[in-house]
């Protein structure tokens, strides 16, 4: 507060002369022959300028002029006694910047912090209405009166800024601590349905396989005699057939028993190289703990200039990798298939014990599960869709997505899959 | 096929474990089912003599004996009354174990000590006779171990033999397989017999069913001793190979059987009327078989028969007349190979599967019936005593003969993916009874008749890659050609299972054939049948997923489910009418895979001629409470608009059109339209279909639609939008009851408002605070323009409205 404190000294300074009154009288008197000279405006740049200098030179004498000065330019009747008013206020704004420091220290509600803000700031504040009066000062003193108020109420704001911030937080802490809830009860239902256990096998098959750079091939369910033995090399009579307890519709339509038809309709609409693979459900009539009259089958084939059975093991290797995990092995046993030749079933080492446990759940302790069948495409379905069985070699693949679904996920019945059993059919 | 493995080791060396060989039989020939024991598995067994045998002083059932076992005598309670003193019996020492577990220890039994047993056949693993203690009659010594004699255990490997391969359903061809396997030699039996019993051409022999028996020789063989029992080691070979012992002479001719794979009949002599007759069955001829059933015969059938009556179903089982039995001294034998495909359909017709028609059914190699004719010769003569005649009658016109394939080595190579040496490959076809000549880079083999399964280049590559192991092929992976990918229809598939799971669905997967409630309930008139279904329950085959959704819900209620969200994506089948010019072509089409008209009309469209239409359907189902209330959300139970709504989801441009549906409710049900063309249906289920399936009381919501119609993920388009404020309103509208909403916010959007970027039902009021027979329909209407709106633009828009729908519905504004 220096300003203050220089003002102080120049009212001193003023007060310490004889006859101060006269002295006002006389400002008095030059200020109203300012005022009548027309130009205040210039007289009380000139006026401000002596004080400035004033200030330079000798403090006494230049206050002195200054005075008079100040007496020439303002119209007041009484400037001493504005400028004594104005001198306390300045006293009383430190006073009251104290105070309000004080008050706004120990307020413990925002409530309460508002009320000081009212008090201290509002509109009938003591700080308010001696920024109204500035006003009736003499111009000279209203930037440093101004200024000071100015500060007063900046002072005012931010220590109530501080504390209302103090405070608001500790309102908050208690607001929330009084919002905690029981975390512990469930939250609100989402809906959650399941996908069927098979399909997700499927699903992960046919992603397989498609990485691979294979498309998917879909063919109807009930199916010609042809496309589903015949075009295999299964002719009628042949006791394959009869191993395969067909449904039968009308003559010569079945529900097909594999979907190796697909691969049979694929090579017939288009040239190699062909790289398929077939989901489908497919229906033998047998019914019994461990088959359905429904079951699901994933098929593929490929064919192309050069494919070995080399091919055949790498892709179910890279397969059974892909469903079991990077641990499997894949094993090849010779097995008969009327479509291929050289034909295979294919074992995957297991996956959970990989053969060390006897006791094992999944694979019963032998080690290996079984995968389902393959082998080199017979040249005879070669002929029959006619492809050069010289020129090309393909091999082809069936696997059961419902037993893969069983030892995947650990279930033990294949009938469950087609009851739709919720207790089942959720856990999926 | 049952193997008993000492029987195996009188053909083939070998130094392997049973176990050791199931698995390389496993990886080199064919799938072993498992490993079965007989008999006694550790310990020993020694020949006793009975000195003393009596009943038991404190046991009605036990005896008691006193046995020398060669220097010792040993007190032994039994169960059994026959032994008697000076017979031998077998005697399990303590300490030993038997195939079923029990392990023999010294004890006490009724107070009386009891060292050891005295065995039964059974417990020898002779035969299933466990009544009696077997009693050892021949140059048994005692106190010699029995082993000495006969095996005392036995352990019998099970092989799935595949189809293709009758020669493996003998001994000779599974010892052959095993040597190739261990790249070693295997030995058969040479029968011997003498000759000079009846000549066999006492007898006439016809063959007039040629096409049904490409060979047929007969041979007699008399002065055979009667009422023979077959010797202990060809009884504990027949009950290994899990067959019953008969007689001698049965048990001879099934011995051979299981030794060759050749199945053998014999006649007794004396019962045959001057001739065996191989010829088909007269239409309704009877017979009445060894299983004591009459069966009615068919002119496909084959039966051997005499001047006067039908004696065998050829291949498949004989009659009683001409059997052989307890008086038996004569018999004629018969060896023979049937059209095997003709005694296939003979034993499905007569639901009559044997061991032999087992084995005639896969076509047999007619050139063993001369072994096989000696081996069975030698066996009757040896153990009973006969003399054969030194005639054969023979049928055999057209002698199978040995045919050659060429192998190609690059093409092994090619095949199999592995490099193969051309010696390799000859040495391991020449073990399976090939001829092999090698030509530069070919092999030149010669296949025996007994492989028919050895046609062509193919067939012999994987013999190659078998025997050499299938674990040197090399792993590698095609570097596929071609962009791969599911089809845009394939991965929607996929989208809309997940989105279905997401929104709370559980994926089902039921069976699309099932009772004739499923049609009568979806008033359904024609539906594909099952010829040949499960059960009588199960033979229509769906046209909706409805049903079997709604079976699966019934089920679930039955376990104590309050209710469920089902859904399932399946097919569904249609049958179509086929016109009866195209009757001829679509059997053509069937069975052959033609697809012309058979006219000059060209080709027919294959999904006519295959007369059933199939269609991928999306049924989903709400029913009962489809989620539980729980603390702060209420329970969720099927209702039209939770059922619509998704319909709505699936298929974003769908209309909905009030439809009856018969086994819907009539007041909230809906054909679902796109693009005006119906898609499905959406509603909530009759309450008599409910009861029908099992589902009264329980509020039941589905839907039904085409999957070609559905989005689940439709394209985006980008629409230009505007940052400037849009403007809302709500318009409460007085209508009649029966003004339907849907037409309403037709009829707003046939406006084409410019500035019109959303209307919504936000309540429909009906109740005191309307009219009788009005309701109050409140709709919240948002606009928005390139510029800020102005209070008159919007108010003139809303006026628009309001003044159409006063126009179209007499609607009554009541404020907005």
């Amino acid at each position: 507060m220096t300003e203050i404190e220089h003002i102080l000294r120049l009212f001193a300074e003023v007060e310490r002369r004889q006859n101060p009154l006269e002295e006002a009288q006389k400002a008095l008197n030059g200020l109203e022959e300012a005022q009548r000279a027309q130009d205040p405006l210039k007289t009380t740049q000139r006026a401000l300028g002596t004080l400035e200098d004033a200030q330079r030179n000798n403090p006494l004498e230049e206050a002195q002029r200054t005075l008079e000065a100040l007496e020439k330019a303002q119209g007041v009747q009484n400037p001493l006694e504005a400028a004594r008013r104005a001198l306390k206020s300045l006293e009383e704004v430190n006073r009251l910047v104290e105070d309000a420091w004080a008050s706004i220290e120990s307020a413990q509600t925002l409530a309460e912090l508002e009320q000081l803000r009212i008090e201290y700031l509002g509109r009938s504040a003591a700080l308010t209405e001696m920024k109204k009066s500035i006003r009736e000062l003499p111009v000279e003193l209203r930037p440093q009166i101004g200024g000071a108020a100015n500060r007063a109420s900046r002072s005012i704001e931010a220590i109530l800024e501080a504390r209302g911030a103090e405070l608001t937080a500790v309102e908050r802490e208690e607001r929330l601590r009084a919002e905690a809830v029981d975390v512990t009860l469930p939250g609100t239902p989402y809906p959650k349905g399941s996908l069927h256990p098979s399909q997700r096998v499927i699903d992960e098959l046919v992603d397989f396989f498609v990485g691979l750079g294979y498309r998917v091939a879909e063919g109807p369910e009930v199916e010609t005699d042809y496309y589903n033995f015949t075009a295999l090399s299964i002719p009628p009579g042949h006791p394959a057939r009869g191993m395969q307890d067909t449904f039968f519709l009308d003559e010569g339509l079945v529900l097909r028993t594999h979907t190796s038809p697909v691969q049979v309709r694929t090579m017939l609409s288009q040239e190699p190289p062909v790289y398929i693979v077939c989901p489908g459900r497919v229906y033998r009539r047998d019914s019994d703990p461990t088959h359905t009259p429904m079951f699901n089958q994933v098929e593929g084939l490929a064919v192309d200039r050069g494919l070995t059975m080399g091919h055949l093991k790498g892709t179910l290797t890279a397969m059974a990798r892909h469903v079991f995990g990077e641990a499997v092995r894949l094993r090849l046993r010779p097995s008969y298939f009327q479509f291929t030749e050289p034909s295979v079933e294919m074992d995957v080492s297991c996956f959970v014990c990989d053969g060390e446990d006897p006791n094992c759940k999944v694979c019963k302790g032998a080690g290996w599960l079984e995968m389902g069948g393959a082998g080199m495409v017979d040249p005879a379905v070669f002929e029959e869709v006619g492809y050069d069985p010289e020129e090309y070699t393909g091999f082809a693949f069936g696997m059961g997505p419902d037993r893969m679904a069983m030892v995947k996920y650990d279930i033990p019945d294949l009938r469950l899959f087609f009851e739709g059993d919720l207790r089942f059919l959720r856990q999926f | 096929m049952h193997v008993p493995l000492s029987w195996l080791h009188e053909y083939v060396d070998f130094d392997l474990t049973a176990e050791e060989l199931v698995e390389l039989f496993s990886l080199r020939s064919q799938e072993v089912d498992g490993l079965e024991r007989l008999g006694v598995m550790s310990g020993e067994v020694v020949v006793g003599e009975v000195i003393e045998f009596g009943p038991h002083p404190n046991a009605d059932r036990l005896s008691v004996a006193k046995v020398d076992l060669g220097g010792q005598q040993v007190q032994i309670v039994a169960g059994a009354l026959n032994p008697y003193p000076g017979a031998r019996v077998p005697v399990i020492l303590p300490g030993s174990t038997l195939a079923d577990g029990r392990k023999l220890k010294k004890t006490k039994l009724r107070g009386l000590e009891s060292y050891g047993m005295m065995l039964s056949e059974r417990e020898l693993g002779i035969s299933n006779d466990h009544e009696r203690i077997l009693l050892l009659d021949g140059p048994y010594e005692v106190g010699h171990p029995l082993k000495d004699y006969f095996p005392i255990g036995e352990t019998v490997l099970e092989i799935d033999v595949m189809p293709n391969r009758p020669d493996l359903w003998g001994m000779i061809g599974i010892a052959r397989e095993l040597a190739a396997i261990l790249k070693t030699t295997f030995r058969i039996p040479e029968p011997t017999y003498e000759t000079g019993g009846s000549p066999t051409g006492d007898y006439d022999l016809r063959v007039g069913a040629e096409d049904l028996c490409p060979r047929y020789d007969l041979r007699r063989v008399s002065g055979i001793q009667p009422g023979g029992r077959a010797p202990l080691f060809i009884r504990r070979r027949i009950y290994a190979s899990g067959m019953r012992s008969i007689n001698a002479i049965v048990d001879a001719t099934n011995c051979v059987m299981l030794e060759t794979g050749q199945p053998i009949h014999a006649f007794d002599a004396t019962r045959v009327r001057d001739s065996i007759v191989v010829r088909r069955a007269y239409p309704g001829e009877e017979m009445t078989l060894l299983d004591g059933q009459t069966r009615v015969l068919d002119e496909e059938m084959l039966v051997i028969a005499d001047e006067e009556r039908g004696l065998v179903v050829a291949g498949v089982m004989g009659a009683e007349e001409a059997e052989v039995g307890e008086q038996t001294t004569d018999v004629l034998i018969e060896v023979a190979t049937f059209a095997g495909r003709n005694i296939l359909e003979t034993s499905q017709r007569l639901g009559l599967r044997t061991d032999a028609s087992g084995r005639f059914e896969r076509d047999l190699d007619p050139n063993m019936v001369s072994y096989a004719m000696d081996r069975v010769t030698g066996l009757i003569a040896e153990i009973s005593g006969g003399r054969s005649a030194s005639d054969t009658l023979s049928h055999y016109p057209d002698p199978a003969r040995p045919w050659q394939v060429p192998l190609r080595l690059e093409r092994t190579e090619l095949l199999l993916g592995m490099t193969v040496e051309a010696s390799e490959a000859a040495q391991r076809l020449e073990l399976l009874g090939c001829e092999v000549q090698r030509e530069d880079g070919k092999l030149s083999t010669t296949v025996p008749t007994f492989r028919r399964d050895l046609r062509r280049e193919a067939d012999l590559i994987e013999e190659v890659g078998r025997l050499i192991g299938l674990e040197n092929v090399p792993e590698r992976l095609p570097g596929v050609p071609l962009p791969g990918g599911m089809t845009r229809e394939q991965r929607k598939l996929r989208r809309l299972r997940y989105l279905l799971a997401g929104l709370g669905f559980v994926e089902t997967m039921t069976y699309p054939f099932g009772p004739a409630r499923w049609n009568e309930g979806l008033d359904v008139q024609r539906t594909l049948k099952l010829r040949n279904p499960l059960s009588a329950e199960a033979s229509n085959l769906r046209t909706s997923l409805l049903p079997g959704l709604l079976d699966t819900a019934a089920r679930n209620r039955s376990f104590g489910v309050r209710g469920g969200a089902f859904f399932e994506v399946g097919r569904v089948f249609e049958p179509r009418e086929q016109p009866l010019e195209l009757r001829d072509a679509a059997l053509r089409y069937r069975l052959l895979g033609d697809t012309s008209r058979g006219d000059s009309d060209g080709d027919a469209a294959a999904d006519l001629l295959i007369g059933v239409a199939e269609f991928q359907k999306v049924t989903g189902l709400y029913a009962g409470t489809v989620r539980a209330s729980v603390w702060n959300a209420p329970a969720l139970t099927a209702g039209f608009f939770e059922v619509k709504g998704l319909v709505e989801r699936l298929v974003p441009s769908a209309t909905f059109e009030p439809r009856p549906w018969t086994f819907l409710h009539p007041g909230r049900s809906a054909a679902v339209l796109l693009r005006g063309a119906e898609v499905g249906w959406v509603g909530e289920l009759h309450p008599e279909t409910a009861q029908m399936f099992g589902l009264e009381g329980w509020p039941v919501c589905a839907f039904e639609v085409d999957f070609a119609a559905v989005e689940p993920d439709p394209t985006p388009h980008f629409a230009l939008f505007y940052n400037v404020p849009a403007v809302s309103m709500d318009l409460a509208i007085l209508v009649d009851e029966e003004v339907r909403v849907g037409d309403m916010l037709d009829t707003v959007a046939q406006l084409r408002s410019s500035i019109l970027a959303e209307a919504r039902v936000f309540d429909v009021y009906v109740g005191s605070q309307v009219p009788p027979g009005r309701k109050s329909v409140a709709l919240n209407f948002t606009f928005q323009a390139e510029e800020t709106l102005t209070d008159v633009e919007v108010k003139e828009e809303i006026a628009r409205i309001s003044g159409r729908l006063r126009e179209a519905f007499g609607a009554e504004v009541r404020g907005g």
